[in-house]
């Protein structure tokens, strides 16, 4: 083997690498569903909605008891990140990061924003004014705003083969959640805040990763993500929930007694998957950019649908395979992509 | 001597004497400045060098198998150059730009 065709092989094994990483992302994030669906039938969580339902309505419930979860959620994974950071030998990595705000960690902190309260919360939103199917749809598109915000910003090449392949796997899970969705959006009067949040997920995703990738520029990405969770945690814990418990809401009173055994290890599995989510995805933007990172993240749709169905026993339908076909085969059109040209991600 | 700037800052500011460097060289060159001793932490250091490259900041000049093993026996060893969008990064991170 001369020395061209290695460099070839090299350079093949960086983006196969790339790919590897998004995909375990979207493997993680459909498992996250498990956790992140039964916590809302335990207590306090249960109870707390019930309490707030009966003075506010359900919708208001819905979002309120959301951010108690999302905080705690947020709490769990900066765990799992900090056990991550250490056993990888990066504290020291990240408190020169850390230090230089300006240049570098302002980045992370203004992703936690866009991916937090934006993009989570309005997923919540939807959830709770629409329904469970129109949030995931909505947040399919956000490897759209993503790949666009990357390429306009500071051009990062997206093919037209990846842009055919993310393309391919929304349409994959357009079909997968399409019949919950127009039973959802059939009943008639949606109210426009459903709609707002739905935006919100695409928008804030999209954001936070094309703000992610300016960031991890010049920076490690093990370490750009904790920063950016421990921005999560203080949106939630030094702001949120006090104004929130200021306003008249039980959040302390929930808080405190969301340290049961079985809610514990449910909020942990659920930082667990979470947190390494956001690990491989972090990881794969430096490697195949950020469009082809989310595009190939956007795959969790499928796997959240085939998780919930393996463990909960729910009967698959016929548009769980059409949509699945969909999905595979936009991931292959970005596998199989001629990659010689990505020698570098970014436009000369 | 333990460096203070995140290790992909030190790595460009390493570059911006505009000469090429190899990248065993630069890898050496940060595992004694931070401490940071190993096998792990070297091929963690390389690591930062391809994410530089494949976000266009360093370019991949010249290649050769490294047979002596001065790095790594039987791997490639890359030699990189800054790029003009790699000194608009350098010096938005504020390093004095030489």
């Amino acid at each position: 083997m001369d020395l061209q065709d290695l460099r070839k092989l090299e350079h093949k094994r960086r983006v196969r690498y790339g790919y590897m990483w998004a995909l375990f992302c979207a493997v993680l994030w459909g498992l996250w569903y498990l956790p992140g669906t039964v916590v809302w039938v335990l207590n306090p969580f249960d109870e707390m909605y019930g309490e707030i339902a009966a003075g506010s309505g359900d919708s208001m419930a819905l979002i309120i008891t959301a951010v108690l979860i999302t905080a705690f959620n947020a709490l769990t994974v900066i765990l799992a990140l900090m056990v991550w950071n250490g056993v990888l030998g990066k504290f020291g990595e990240m408190k020169r990061t850390l230090k230089q705000f300006k240049p570098c960690s302002k980045w992370f902190f203004l992703a936690s924003i866009f991916g937090g309260p934006v993009a989570i919360l309005g997923s919540f939103i939807a959830m709770g004014f629409v329904g469970g199917a129109f949030a995931a749809v909505a947040a399919l598109m956000y490897p759209v705003v993503g790949s666009i915000l990357a390429s306009q910003w500071y051009g990062e090449k997206i093919s037209k083969r990846a842009a055919t392949g993310i393309f391919f796997i929304i349409i994959g899970g357009f079909v997968i959640f399409g019949g919950g969705l127009l039973s959802e959006l059939g009943t008639g009067n949606v109210p426009w805040i459903g709609y707002m949040g739905g935006l919100m997920a695409a928008v804030g995703w999209g954001i936070e990763g094309a703000i992610a990738g300016k960031g991890l520029d010049v920076a490690e990405p093990d370490v750009g993500l904790t920063l950016r969770f421990l921005g999560e945690n203080i949106i939630w814990w030094i702001i949120a929930v006090p104004l929130l418990a200021i306003a008249g809401f039980p959040m302390v009173k929930y808080a405190l007694l969301a340290f049961e055994p079985l809610t514990m290890m449910v909020l942990i599995f659920a930082g667990i998957t979470f947190g390494f989510c956001y690990v491989t995805w972090y990881k794969s933007f430096p490697l195949i950019g950020v469009g082809r990172g989310q595009g190939i993240g956007n795959l969790y749709g499928l796997f959240a649908v085939v998780f919930i169905i393996l463990f909960f026993g729910d009967i698959p339908s016929w548009t769980l395979l059409l949509g699945g076909a969909f999905c595979l085969a936009g991931s292959f059109t970005m596998f199989s992509e001629d990659t010689s040209g990505l020698e570098s991600l970014r436009g000369e | 001597m333990a460096g203070n700037l995140p290790i992909k800052f030190r790595m460009l500011e390493l570059f911006s004497d505009e000469q090429p460097h190899w990248n065993y060289e630069i890898v050496q060159k940060i595992q004694k400045e931070y401490n940071l001793t190993g096998d792990f932490y070297r091929d963690s250091i390389n690591f930062d060098l391809i994410e530089l490259a494949s976000g266009g900041m360093l370019k991949g000049i010249e290649s050769k198998v490294d047979d002596e093993g001065i790095y790594k026996k039987g791997f490639l060893l890359h030699k990189y150059a800054i790029t003009d969008f790699g000194k608009v990064r350098a010096s938005n991170v504020c390093l004095v730009y030489v």
